[in-house]
């Protein structure tokens, strides 16, 4: 094959081009200087002068140092090849039209694009089924929609519009927008951008929402903390989703939890900010928040609906906590089609009452954004508290676990307080007795009661809508979100598919065999039952089911009547291994009477039509019980203790 | 044939002016010879030239300033309209005065790489007085018509040379007191790979102009891109890295430049005289105040 000149026929050496290289470059028209205007001025001396600075050609640099005028080409060709950066037509590329460059603002192709090998591993992650994918984006399931373009359409279409209400302090959607954009820049300052997983670990407070779209406007990912996680939970989670930075409070209640973040062990946290006081050696939110170029200013670019931009953890009720990733298309295509079929719109006050840390919360905060209404903010959940806030805060919909319902019934608060202002209230995060929900409705006549199955892994998957009657959203938990489908298989386990659903778990292959049946649907875990309408009720656990001696039954329906016993405050059965029958029940119960024994429960269960061979054969007694932020009963945390 | 030089000279810019040309002028061929670098003088060329003239064209159209660069950067030059008067204006001498003419290549010397001319034309515009060197890298700018492209025809039929401009308009006022605010001139600051710096002196003249060339070209000529795309190809470690050096996006858009042309390699971005007030300001530059002049006139 022909070959063009080569360095060794006329003699030119690696170090040749070493040596001379930068001396040729720097006088060829490479660089070019002019002193005055001597051309024009045809001023033959000051051009011969500075004929150098103003470029040679090669023959006049081989003459000026001794080498032969092919010599230089070559040197001058090589150099100009290893200098050369093919990047430099991207500057071009928004300019004109009245935009001008700016070195400060410009940003390289490189640093703009810029993942971390972990922000890709969590991409790689992010992988869905093609059909299904052409499906849901054929029938607008899966669209554009992302929390940061959510909160600049509203910013300026509705500036003036309440988005975070906290205490009587009203935040509108422009003053959000204003100071997410500041605080996502002061992150992009810490070295964070799109990709990055940054945990959050703090109370409802506007801090929350503020961390939460200031991380998704970077295009980095949230990762969640309950509030009594400690440094344990902090090590195992902050280490399993390779955070680079955690957002929490300098003093969580007597817990130092920034100090906690700054004492691990774990080299790819780079960075911790504390939100209150200062935390030597924490970065101060305050600063962040008020005193960063912002993203908009620095032009950092936009994400977009196929980015992941959350990972959550499971509530671990069963298992060890596996991390559920999700982009937007799961997460803000499932909360923008629930929108309408809750009935919401932007003049709604959403109250969520379990942690933005629950999946449940986000949902709520989710929905608002969608629609631009405001959310009224809830720090920690008493209920008093709750009643207080909806009727000072005049919350339209109430997002609520049966728990903080039923602490609310119990202590009389929807009578002491006004909360006729609420049109709707969503009941989810455990499992909704019937008795309870309709005790909700009698209280609140006014207000539409609908009952939510969810979890982590899918976000509102089905639901009552609130023209359903207490009848049905009492005794189900309703129909497919729009976008999901639902179906019960042969052992009665729930089983959902749909554009909500999460893609897998992530760093997880053992999880991720088992979690998803062979024709890609999602296996719940859940036992669920179908009233022939379409309405689908949960029915318990598979995992809780008890199998003694080949018998196996739901301990639902015992729980369920043991709770309503005037001497248990809560109970949760539980099998306990057995030589002989492989399991027996047990039953772990919060007592309002110390006097309570196993018998006497016996005795009440019978009395109610139990059969003997569902009887718990054990009781223990606890203190309190292993809950999650909707107060659902952590049982893979209740540990038998030894026999007397 | 008797030859009046000053009256083939107005005839043969008149015939430049007809056809289109804004400016036309005669350099000094004495002077080219001893300022061009050896083998890039008019005689190298053409070796019994007597005369080079050059003549200048105008820039974009008024409409392609509001364009985006990247648009601007494929349409922006009009430098071929300059050549076919050239090209007219070496028959034309031909066949009036029987001289042998050429209208000088615009190209590189393909001997010496892609960025090396044959000829400079900016040379010749210059010494024929019909620009004068600016701050933006030596891009030449005229009082009256803003910046232009050249062309130039070489021949031996000989006419007395124009000087160059007493006076370069650059810089013009407003630069010179942008320039004493933030130290640069429009076009060194908004330049996009920042290759323009230098100084004005006292009297608000240009004292230096620093022009990194190397890095216009980085953005505007992409000469190096496709052995380097395929140099990396080479050495991709498998066959992914292999796909991604020759087709990722910025790969397959100069592979489409090498291939289809889409306006070939960009000349210039033109960034540093979409903001310099002489090429768009300038009494004449702006076609539409030319028609409307040549309206009124």
């Amino acid at each position: 094959m022909a070959r063009g000149l080569n360095r060794r026929q006329i003699g030119v050496t690696s170090a040749m081009i070493d040596s001379y290289g930068e001396l040729i470059f720097q006088w060829s028209h490479n660089i070019q200087t002019r002193r005055g205007d001597p051309v024009r001025e045809l001023d033959f001396e000051a051009i011969s002068a500075q004929r150098h600075e103003l470029g040679l050609s090669d023959g006049q640099i081989a003459e000026r140092i001794g080498l032969s005028e092919i010599q230089v080409m070559y040197i001058r060709a090589m150099m100009e090849r290893r200098r050369f950066n093919t990047t430099r037509f991207a500057r071009l590329l928004e300019l004109g039209g009245g935009k001008r460059f700016r070195e400060e603002r410009f940003m390289a192709h490189e640093d703009r694009f810029h993942y971390h090998d972990d922000a890709l591993a969590l991409r790689d992650a992010m992988t869905f089924d093609p059909a299904r994918t052409r499906h849901y984006g054929e029938q607008g399931w899966w669209a554009d929609g992302t929390l940061s373009g959510w909160l600049a359409r509203h910013a300026s279409e509705r500036p003036e519009a309440p988005a975070i209400i906290q205490g009587g302090e009203v935040l509108n959607y422009a003053q959000l927008a204003a100071r997410v954009d500041t605080l996502a820049g002061g992150l992009h300052g810490l070295g964070l951008g799109p990709g990055d997983v940054i945990a959050v670990q703090l109370p409802n407070l506007t801090e929350y929402l503020l961390s939460y779209l200031a991380i998704a406007r970077l295009g980095a990912v949230m990762t969640t903390l309950y509030m009594p996680h400690r440094e344990r939970e902090f090590e195992t989670l902050l280490g399993h989703s390779r955070a680079r930075a955690i957002i929490c409070l300098s003093d969580a209640g007597g817990f130092a939890a920034a100090e906690c973040a700054l004492n691990l062990d774990l080299p790819k946290l780079q960075s911790v900010i504390a939100v209150g006081a200062a935390a030597p050696g924490a970065v101060a939110f305050a600063d962040l928040a008020d005193g960063s170029p912002s993203a908009d200013q620095m032009k950092l670019p936009c994400p977009v609906a196929a980015d992941p931009f959350l990972l959550l953890y499971t509530s671990g009720t069963t298992a060890s906590p596996k991390a559920v990733p999700h982009n937007s298309h799961t997460m803000l295509g499932n909360a923008r089609l629930g929108v309408g079929e809750h009935l919401l719109g932007p003049d709604d006050i959403l109250l969520s009452a379990p942690p933005f840390g629950h999946l449940f919360a986000l949902y709520s905060f989710h929905m608002a954004m969608s629609a631009g209404a405001a959310n009224l903010l809830l720090p920690s959940f008493t209920p008093p508290a709750l009643a207080a806030t909806i009727e000072a805060g005049g919350a339209t919909v109430l997002l609520a676990a049966p728990a903080h319902m039923a602490a609310c019934l119990g202590m009389g608060l929807f009578e002491a307080h006004d909360c006729s202002s609420l049109k709707l209230a969503i009941l989810s995060g455990s499992a909704v007795r019937e008795e309870m929900a309709r005790a909700v409705a009698a209280k609140l006549p006014d207000c539409a009661i609908t009952q939510l199955w969810g979890m982590t892994e899918t976000q509102g998957g089905l639901y009552t809508r609130p023209g359903d009657g207490i009848e049905i959203a009492a005794a189900s938990a309703g129909r497919p979100a729009p976008g999901a489908e639902a179906r019960i298989a042969g052992d009665g386990e729930l089983q959902v598919r749909g554009s909500m659903l999460f893609p897998g778990y992530f760093d997880n292959p053992d999880a991720n065999k088992s979690a998803f049946t062979e024709d890609g649907w999602f296996r719940s875990g859940d036992l669920a039952a179908e009233d022939g309408e379409g309405n689908i009720a949960i029915t318990g656990r598979i995992k809780d089911i008890i199998n003694r001696g080949g018998v196996k039954y739901n301990p639902r329906e015992i729980e369920d009547l043991l709770d309503s016993h005037p001497g248990i405050a809560q109970s949760a059965i539980v099998p306990m291994p057995d030589e002989v029958l492989g399991e027996r029940a047990c039953c772990f119960a919060v007592a309002t009477d110390p006097g309570i024994d196993l018998e006497s429960l016996c005795q009440y269960l019978l009395g109610h039509g139990i059969a003997k061979t569902k009887l718990p054969e054990r009781l223990v007694l606890v203190d309190e019980m292993p809950l999650t932020p909707t107060r659902k009963i952590i049982k893979g945390r209740l540990s038998l203790p030894l026999e007397d | 044939m008797e030859i009046d030089p000053e009256e083939a000279k107005q005839a043969v810019l008149e015939y430049c002016l007809r056809k289109g040309a804004l400016a036309a002028g005669v350099a000094d061929l004495g002077a080219l010879e001893r300022i061009a670098p050896p083998g890039h003088r008019p005689s190298d060329l053409m070796p019994k030239v007597k005369s080079v003239i050059s003549l200048g064209v105008g820039g974009q159209t008024q409409g392609a300033w509001s364009v985006p660069a990247k648009a601007m950067g494929y349409f922006g030059s009009t430098e071929t309209r300059a050549y076919t008067i050239a090209y007219g204006a070496a028959f034309f001498i031909e066949s009036k005065y029987q001289k042998p003419s050429i209208y000088c290549p615009p190209d590189m010397d393909n001997e010496k790489g892609p960025r090396v001319p044959l000829q400079s034309l900016k040379l010749h515009a210059e010494v024929a007085g019909i620009g004068a060197r600016s701050l933006a890298g030596d891009i030449l700018l005229h009082p009256e018509f803003g910046y232009m492209y050249f062309a130039s025809i070489f021949t031996e039929l000989e006419l007395p040379p124009d000087q160059p401009m007493a006076e370069n308009p650059c810089p013009a006022p407003s630069c010179v007191s942008m320039y004493r605010q933030i130290g640069r001139t429009p076009c060194q600051k908004f330049c996009p790979v920042q290759c323009l710096s230098g100084h004005i002196d006292e009297a608000g003249k240009q004292a230096e102009m620093h022009y990194d060339m190397a890095a216009c070209a980085e953005m505007s000529q992409q000469y190096e891109a496709v052995p380097a795309m395929l140099a990396e190809a080479m050495a991709a470690e498998d066959d992914q890295a292999r796909e991604e050096a020759l087709f990722d996006p910025d790969n397959k858009m100069l592979w489409y430049k090498m291939s289809v042309g889409s306006g070939g390699l960009l000349a210039q971005c033109f960034e540093c005289m979409r903001v310099c007030p002489i090429a768009t300001q300038s009494p004449m530059a702006d076609p539409i105040r030319r028609a409307i002049a040549k309206t009124d006139a």
